[in-house]
Order: structure tokens, then sequence, then C-alpha cells
């Protein structure tokens, strides 16, 4: 069910390794993500999760494996060709240019001014106060605010695959919910893929169709969304 | 050797450049009156800022000290003895030295400065290398002998009850329009977006999908184009031969430091310094002038080691 030739998959992995310098942080690693899914990967920190993430994005490079969009190989394609041919990131770490305003945060993710306004539209769709707050630094932003502006900057050009790292950290419920009802209608509204790097268990579970648990850089276990799921996950998540 | 076909010596005496900065004010007969003092000083500032613009313009994006910066003024200055040389309109000289001096720069960071950018120190050592081979390759080509250049505009101008240089004049307003075209390019441009994106933090920039070499390779070009384009506008002030350009180096490199990546910071630190340098120039001594920029940059860096940047 989880073999990287699956068929209908937007994203698959077939045993990739990275890591930084000498010390290996993706171990192996295979996993498929269908078209049109919200996928969560979780784990304790430390366990590979936005290495994983920049290495799908060619922010770090893979050592071995095969890496695979809409079944074409993406190993040595460059951060700015994956943007290009469809795929969003939302980031953890420095995630904002916080002395740039929302306006030039937001114009950073489109290739020409041309296409700046119908872009803005569609994120005003799904986090309005935005419209208002544009000429705004994104530094004075609320903490949920500058998750919603991240998100948001990621959607600017209505990418098939998103990847999504670590969205929830540190926000009230309300934001989360805002949140999740963006990615929901983004996966039904658009057929958007979605993998989802996630610490926050609710959240994941309520918006994921699928979730893995990734353990030093492996894949510790893996299921489909349902009862049992919570209570597989935290065993797992246990320090 | 091409020698221009007036080879006269502009109205202005052409100052011979001393330890660090040239002392580029104007010497004149009799006592300045305030009116030439405080319009030596502003001009004095719009040369300094334009000499160093093409130097804060490489190190604010790339983080790169530049240290070829006094080999790409001489071969703009070279560009107005090959245009004087060939016979053509002076003006020419300008957009001859900007093309010349960013293609040049192009393949400058292509080829050396691209791969040392995780290595600061040694991009210092390689593009002081190639100020040197640069310097080398002008004197076989042209020699060592000075050179003389037609003046863009000479004559004075009548300033507030003042008969004032108009090419000093023309300076101040080349560099407001340079220091304003540079602003437009930053705050007003994609380009200066994705710019001031990268020097914010790049690794996000590159995770959106910015072609950071690309903006690398513009900015560079960019920035010794100006800088051969200041060379151009030195000639009426400075005589021209294949190590002139070091004269200017340290003083640039010392209001660079101060200013930090902000223009205006430039800007500031230019009028500080270009008038304490003209009134120690004035008032004691042109050889002490000549070291003041230097001096006072490393005392601000003493205090303060972001300088001007705050600004």
């Amino acid at each position: 069910m989880f073999d990287s030739a699956e068929t209908g998959a937007k994203l698959a992995l077939d045993g990739v390794s990275s890591g930084y310098g000498t010390i290996a942080i993706i171990r192996d690693l295979s996993l498929s993500i269908r078209k049109g899914e919200i996928f969560a990967l979780m784990g304790k920190n430390g366990m590979g999760k936005t290495t994983l993430l920049k290495t799908i994005l060619g922010l770090v490079s893979a050592r071995a494996g095969h890496i695979l969009l809409d079944g074409r190989s993406i190993v040595s394609a460059s951060p700015k060709d994956l943007i290009k041919s469809g795929m969003g990131y939302a980031p953890q770490e420095q995630p904002l240019f916080t002395d740039l305003s929302i306006r030039d945060n937001l114009r950073l993710a489109v290739p020409s001014d041309r296409t700046l306004e119908a872009a803005l539209e569609h994120v005003f769709g799904h986090f309005p106060f935005l419209r208002d707050r544009l000429g705004q630094k994104a530094g004075t932003l609320s903490g949920g605010e500058q998750k919603m502006l991240i998100l948001s900057r990621a959607l600017m050009l209505k990418p098939d695959l998103i990847l999504i790292d670590e969205i929830s950290e540190g926000l009230q419920p309300t934001v989360i919910a805002q949140i999740a009802k963006a990615l929901k209608a983004e996966q039904s509204e658009r057929g958007t893929t979605i993998l989802l790097v996630e610490q926050n268990l609710n959240f994941a579970l309520e918006v994921a169709d699928r979730w893995a648990v990734l353990k030093l850089g492996e894949i510790d276990d893996r299921g489909v969304t349902d009862a049992s799921s919570r209570e597989r996950i935290l065993e797992h998540l246990k320090i | 050797m091409l020698i221009p076909a007036n080879s006269a010596p502009s109205s202005e005496l052409k100052a011979r450049p001393g330890p660090f900065v040239p002392a580029v004010i104007s010497i004149r007969n009799r006592e300045p009156t305030a009116m030439t003092l405080l319009l030596d000083i502003v001009t004095t500032a719009a040369i300094l800022f334009i000499v160093s613009a093409g130097l804060l313009a490489i190190f604010g994006v790339l983080e790169i000290v530049n240290f070829a910066h006094g080999a790409w003024l001489t071969v703009g200055a070279y560009c107005a003895v090959v245009t004087g040389g060939l016979g053509l309109n002076p003006w020419l000289a300008l957009p001859l030295a900007f093309v010349t001096g960013a293609v040049l720069g192009g393949v400058t960071e292509r080829l050396i400065v691209r791969p040392l950018y995780a290595r600061p120190l040694d991009a210092i050592l390689a593009t002081w290398g190639l100020g040197i081979v640069i310097g080398q390759l002008i004197t076989l080509w042209f020699g060592r002998d000075v050179q003389f250049t037609e003046n863009l505009l000479s004559g004075t101008i009548h300033v507030f009850g003042a008969n004032y240089s108009l090419y000093r004049i023309f300076a101040l307003a080349a560099a407001a329009v340079i220091g304003l075209g540079f602003a437009f390019l930053m705050e007003g441009t994609r380009l200066g977006l994705s710019a001031r994106a990268i020097i914010m933090n790049e690794p996000l920039a590159r995770a959106l999908g910015l072609d950071t070499s690309k903006i690398r390779l513009v900015t560079f070009m960019i920035g010794t184009g100006l800088t051969a384009l200041a060379g151009v506008l030195l000639t009426p002030l400075t005589s021209v031969d294949p190590t002139m350009g070091v004269a200017w180096l340290i003083g640039s490199f010392m209001l660079v430091m101060v200013a930090g990546s902000s223009f205006g910071a430039l800007a500031i630190a230019c009028l500080v310094f270009g008038g304490a340098q003209v009134l120690v120039s004035t008032f004691i001594s042109p050889i002490l002038g000549g070291i003041t920029v230097a001096v006072l940059s490393a005392l601000v860096l003493r205090i303060s080691s972001k300088g001007f940047a705050r600004v």
C-alpha cells in the first residue's frame, strides 16, 4: 500500500537517504503520498521531519534513493524548478522576512507582479484579515497571524503539492481551526496534496487522511487515520 | 597607446592621490568663503558617494568585499581615455564604462567570486589579486604614463553668490541620480525586493524558489558597472593612470564598512567624513585631509561596530 510505485502517487520516495556533512539524518526512507490526500508525518524532535521536507524540496541533497513527483524524478531539481512546477512550502525555521511588508512577503511567492492580484485574492479567501494589512511589516503580526501568512504565501501559486512544517506549533485552538479549515478547503476544492509535518496530534488527525511516524530518519509506523490511530501514534511519541 | 585628441588638463587642479583618499577639494588662490566651503563639503561627499556606491551595492547584497573595486574604477577611467582617443563625444564614456564594467563584472562573478561566497576571506584575496591583474593588463595595453581626458563639463556656475566649478555641481547631481536610482531599484523593483530578501534570509529566499545565483550575478554586474561609471566621473578630478583606483579603494572600503548595507548610511558617512576631509584639508593640511576618512572611519567602527548602519 505504501509502495513507491503506487498508482496515482503524487509524491513517491524510494530508499531516500540524506543528511548534513557526515551525519545521516534520513535513512533508506520509502513513502508514497497519493494525489489529493493530506498526509501527516509525525515524530519527536530531532527525528528528521524537517530534513525530509528539505530533501524533497532540494534544499538538502539526497545521498541515495529516488524522489518522484507525478512519476518524474526530482532528485536533482532545484527549489526554483520545483516551486515553478507546482510545489508550495511553508517552513518552520525563520519562515518570514520580518522587515518586509505582508504584501512583499506574498509578492516574493509569485514570479511576476502580473499574477500578484489574482494570487492575493486566492489567499484572502482563506485569511481575509490580510487584505487590510498588506502594508504592515510581517514581524509585527501576532504569532498566529504570522503562521497564517506563512501558509498564505505557500498557497499563492495554487500549488498541487504543499509541504508544511509544524504550522500549528504554539498556536491557539481558534487559529489552528482556521488553518485546518483552509487546508481542508484546498484539498476539497482544488484536489491539493498536502504533506504535513506535525507534532500536534489532534490537529494532524483532524485533517490527515493517512499518517506516518518518523523515528531516527526511518518510518517507524504508518496507517490510515481511524479510531485506533491516536493510541498507535501516542505509543511512538512517548518519551 | 591611446592619447585623447584633447589631452589638456581640466580647469581644476588634478589632485594627486593621497595615502588613503585623494583630497578632491577645489584648490583656490584665495581664502574660501563660507559658501564655497559648504559647496566643497557637499560636492566632496557626492564624489565619495559616487566612488563608493558600487562597492556598497556588492557588499550590501552579496556580503563580499570586492577588493578589485579600485581596478573597476580604473577600467572606467580608461573607457574615457579610449572614448577620447577615438575622437568620440566624451559623454559616451559613461555608457561604455557601465557596460564594460558590468560585462567584465559578470565574467568575474561567474568564474572567480561565485565559488567563494561561503569563503569571504578567500574572496577578498581573490578580488585583490584580480585587481592587480587588471592593473597590469591596463599597464600592458596603455603604458604607465598619466593619461588626460577631455572634460565632461568645464567652466563655473554662479551659486548663491559664489562662482563654483560646474563639474562639481554636476557631480552632486550625478550622486543624487545614482542614489535615487539605486533606491528605486531596491525599493521599487522585483530585483530589488529579491535582493533585499537575500540580504535578510537567503535560505528562505531559495526555499521560495528565488533564483539566488541570478540575482547575485545581476547585483555584481550592477555594482561593477556603477564603479566603472564612477571611474569616468572621476577623470576631470584626478589623473588617469593604471594605479589610480588603488588610492580610492581604502577610502571606499572604510566608508562602506561604516555604512553597512545602507545607501542612506553611506550618504551620511560621505557627508560627515567628506566634510571633515574638506575642513582638515582647507584649514590644516591637504596631506592630513587625505587620511581623514580612514582615521574617522576607524574611530567610528571602534566606538560602534555597526558604524552608521542603524541610520
